[in-house]
């Protein structure tokens, strides 16, 4: 007989077993079911916040920030430096002249979420490029702010999650009454966490003499160091130049770095559980057929044949048990709409979600049949024949 | 105790079973230990603030600041002890990635209100005599080989009148803080004058004022005093006490309780299975055996029991296993969540869940082993 049939037959009379032990067949899906469906749920938590990687960054978009500020909001661009550095060579122009360039300025906000808790959203204030730089934000409710106006748009998510936000409502801000006329969407990246208004509209009304950052578009690529050198050697600024991508490494390269951390470690630290889980199982499922296999063996059955039935039937096992955790976390998370310290993005059980996971469990079931299919296959027949 | 042997042997019946799930159980219980133990470490840190001083910051947001000038009308309200300006900022020494936070306010009445602050000598003093002055916290001073008397010049992202973004302070006196689990002395104490008179923007403003109150149940009524005193005004405050404010903060970053209760609930649902199906299988091998016992006389009762404190010997001897590697991995993660050693609380409810564990997973075994029908059972062989 072929290894393939007898490799076959082996595996159908295993398989056929398992209803015998249900009980030790049941824990191994269970416990591969817990491990994929904890490691997707956290994984779906790191694919949110992946809208912040580097990867995920426009490539061919510039952030200038005051000199050694690590972020907008420790940064301080004053009216000139920002005209400089939109008028500096390198920046792509439109054919009406205007730079692809804008302002911003931006406030962190106190809102109410709609079960009642505080939250924090930032409400931004752009200069008049922004049109140019993110043609994707459009409204898909209401209209754009005006300036000077007291007006402002939200982002979908942001509308959802907090009271007060839908279009036509009003939100005191400083003594201020700010009413909301648009909800936008379409924006990359943060655009999500935010409440948008025209700069200096959100400037006068904080107080503000001065913005924050100047996200632009370089003409070609080649340009950057035309663009970099000019502004570094221009004595009357001071200003830092990065991609997005360098923006998004800084500022969110250690939550990232976390989650992973905490997804990989708690899966790990379980996935170790779910793997004594399943060797106990198939530990019971090779000692239940200790004859039955010395039999085999002592009328021709290969030692290959026998690994590979216990291998498969430890996949067997993991499989399903794979596909109900995941799917429980898919049910459970997928979608969901997540705002942790301002930032907001949605969990997401996506493909590679679902692989990572899947890949998990197989390795559970092979780790969890091997040390059984050697034993099986290497129990001396006669003892094994003698067994009870 | 004298079942003791019968206990251990009973356990010990097929090794690499029992092995294989204590290995298990332990694995499970050092997650539980972990997660719980970082959960309840940030509730310690919580219930360690000082609820007596207040923090005013703008009912817009923290980020927003205030002006200088609601000093005395805070001063005056009844309730309110002291109370100082207090905007945090900071800058690289040296090199880029060497960050050293400054705290700028009024020295005399902040070492009034964090009353806790070890402050060398003289500090105060000296430092409302060198305008430029700053008290640096000894981890500070040793990391970077400081001395008192030397200048230390921060890279910041503040600038000043001048245009620079670089700040000195002259080092007039060190702190140090006692029995703190989360704060490091690794500050620089200045004055406000010289950030407020130097900086270019944001002049005569804030980001926080700490306020201090006679005593922590009058928080709650002098924070709302506060915020009444500035309502309608351009300025709203809003008026929290450290305690709410550590809270924000830290529930801010991720619902840890959600999280860590669902992870624990699916680890335990499957340990639960795990358990159960595997003393199962291990008393249906051993019908033959309790069979005997019964013969020889022990009761059902007895038969049950044992089984029962077999499976609480197994979980709980795991569970201690496990609790007790959380415990050493725990004060690795001391500096992210200030907590240097698993809490007692989180030791005595794992092995609690142990228990609960045993007698959940044991009991069908242990009745099956109860009912067990000698003649039957050794009809069987």
């Amino acid at each position: 007989m072929s290894f393939l049939s007898q490799a076959s037959m082996l595996t159908l009379t295993g398989l056929r077993g398992l209803p015998k032990r249900r009980g030790a067949a049941l824990v191994t899906v269970v416990s591969v079911a817990a491990v994929v469906g904890v490691l997707a749920s956290l994984l779906a938590i790191r694919e949110g916040t992946s809208i912040f990687s580097p990867q995920a960054a426009r490539t061919d978009e510039l952030v200038v920030v005051g000199r050694g500020a690590r972020n907008a909001f420790q940064s301080v661009l004053s009216r000139d430096a920002v005209l400089t550095v939109e008028g500096a060579p390198g920046v792509k122009h439109a054919p009406d002249g205007r730079p692809y360039a804008y302002a911003f300025s931006l406030v962190p906000v106190d809102a109410v979420k709609k079960n009642g808790k505080r939250g924090t959203v930032y409400l931004v204030g752009y200069s008049s490029g922004v049109d140019l730089v993110e043609p994707d934000v459009k409204p898909i409710a209401g209209r754009w702010y005006r300036p000077a106006l007291h007006e402002l748009m939200v982002s979908d998510p942001i509308r959802k999650m907090y009271k007060d936000m839908d279009v036509g409502s009003h939100i005191k801000l400083r003594g201020t009454d700010w009413t909301v006329v648009g909800v936008f969407s379409g924006s990359n990246t943060l655009g999500d966490s935010l409440l948008r208004a025209d700069a200096d509209t959100v400037m006068s009304a904080f107080g503000h003499n001065v913005y924050q950052q100047v996200n632009l578009v370089l003409d070609s690529s080649n340009s950057l160091s035309k663009f970099k050198s000019a502004l570094n050697d221009n004595p009357a600024i001071a200003v830092d130049v990065k991609t997005v991508a360098d923006d998004f490494a800084e500022n969110f390269g250690q939550l990232n770095r976390l989650l992973d951390f905490v997804a990989y470690f708690v899966g790990g630290v379980m996935a170790s559980g779910a793997i004594f889980g399943a060797l106990n199982s198939l530990y019971a499922s090779v000692d239940a057929r200790r004859r039955e296999i010395a039999t085999l063996r002592a009328i021709g059955f290969n030692s290959g044949s026998i690994i590979t039935s216990v291998l498969i039937e430890g996949l067997a096992l993991a499989v399903p048990g794979a596909l109900l955790g995941a799917a429980i976390a898919w049910l459970l998370f997928n979608g969901n709409v997540v705002s942790t310290g301002g930032l907001i993005f949605h969990l997401s059980v996506t493909g590679h979600v679902f692989i990572v996971a899947m890949v998990w469990a197989l390795v559970i079931g092979l780790i969890g049949g091997s040390l059984p299919a050697l034993r099986a296959a290497r129990a001396p027949v006669a003892t094994a024949m003698r067994a009870t | 105790m004298k079942y003791f042997p019968l206990l251990w042997a009973g356990i010990w019946r097929k090794r690499s079973r029992a092995v294989l799930m204590l290995l298990q159980i332990i694995a499970a219980f050092l997650l539980f230990g972990l997660l719980q133990g970082l959960n309840s470490g940030v509730k310690q840190v919580i219930a360690k603030t000082h609820s007596d001083r207040l923090y005013i910051a703008s009912s817009v947001s923290t980020g927003d600041s205030l002006p200088i000038g609601m000093l005395a009308k805070i001063r005056s309200l009844a309730g309110v002890v002291a109370v100082t300006p207090r905007t945090d900022f900071g800058g690289n020494y040296a090199k880029p990635n060497q960050f050293v936070p400054v705290v700028a306010t009024d020295a005399a009445t902040f070492a009034r209100i964090y009353d806790d602050l070890k402050l060398s000598k003289g500090a105060v003093e000296q430092l409302r005599q060198i305008r430029s002055g700053g008290i640096a916290g000894v981890a500070v001073m040793k990391q970077y080989g400081w001395k008192v008397g030397d200048r230390v010049v921060l890279q910041t992202a503040i600038p000043r009148v001048d245009g620079s973004r670089d700040w000195a302070f002259d080092i007039v006196g060190t702190y140090d803080v006692v029995d703190d689990p989360v704060a490091n002395a690794n500050a620089i104490i200045a004055n406000f004058d010289y950030l407020n008179q130097a900086r270019f923007t944001d002049r005569d403003r804030t980001d926080l004022y700490v306020a201090k109150v006679p005593d922590a149940s009058d928080a709650a009524r002098v924070a709302l005093e506060i915020d009444n005193a500035f309502a309608n005004s351009d300025h709203e405050t809003r008026t929290q006490s450290e305690g709410d404010l550590v809270e924000a903060q830290l529930q801010q970053t991720v619902d840890l309780n959600f999280i860590v209760h669902g992870i624990i609930g699916a680890v335990f649902f499957a340990l639960l299975l795990a358990t159960g199906a595997l003393m199962m299988q291990s008393i249906r091998e051993r019908e033959a055996e309790l069979a005997v016992l019964k013969a020889v006389g022990f009761g059902d009762s007895l038969v049950m029991a044992l089984i029962l404190a077999e499976s609480i010997m197994l979980c709980v001897f795991a569970a201690a296993c496990g609790l007790g590697i959380a415990a050493s991995l725990l004060p690795l993660a001391r500096n992210q969540i200030g907590i240097a050693h698993l809490p007692v609380d989180v030791l005595l409810l794992g092995l609690a869940f142990a228990v609960l564990l045993a007698l959940l997973g044991g009991s069908a075994p242990a009745l099956r082993g109860s009912r067990l029908q000698v003649v039957d059972a050794l009809a069987d062989r």
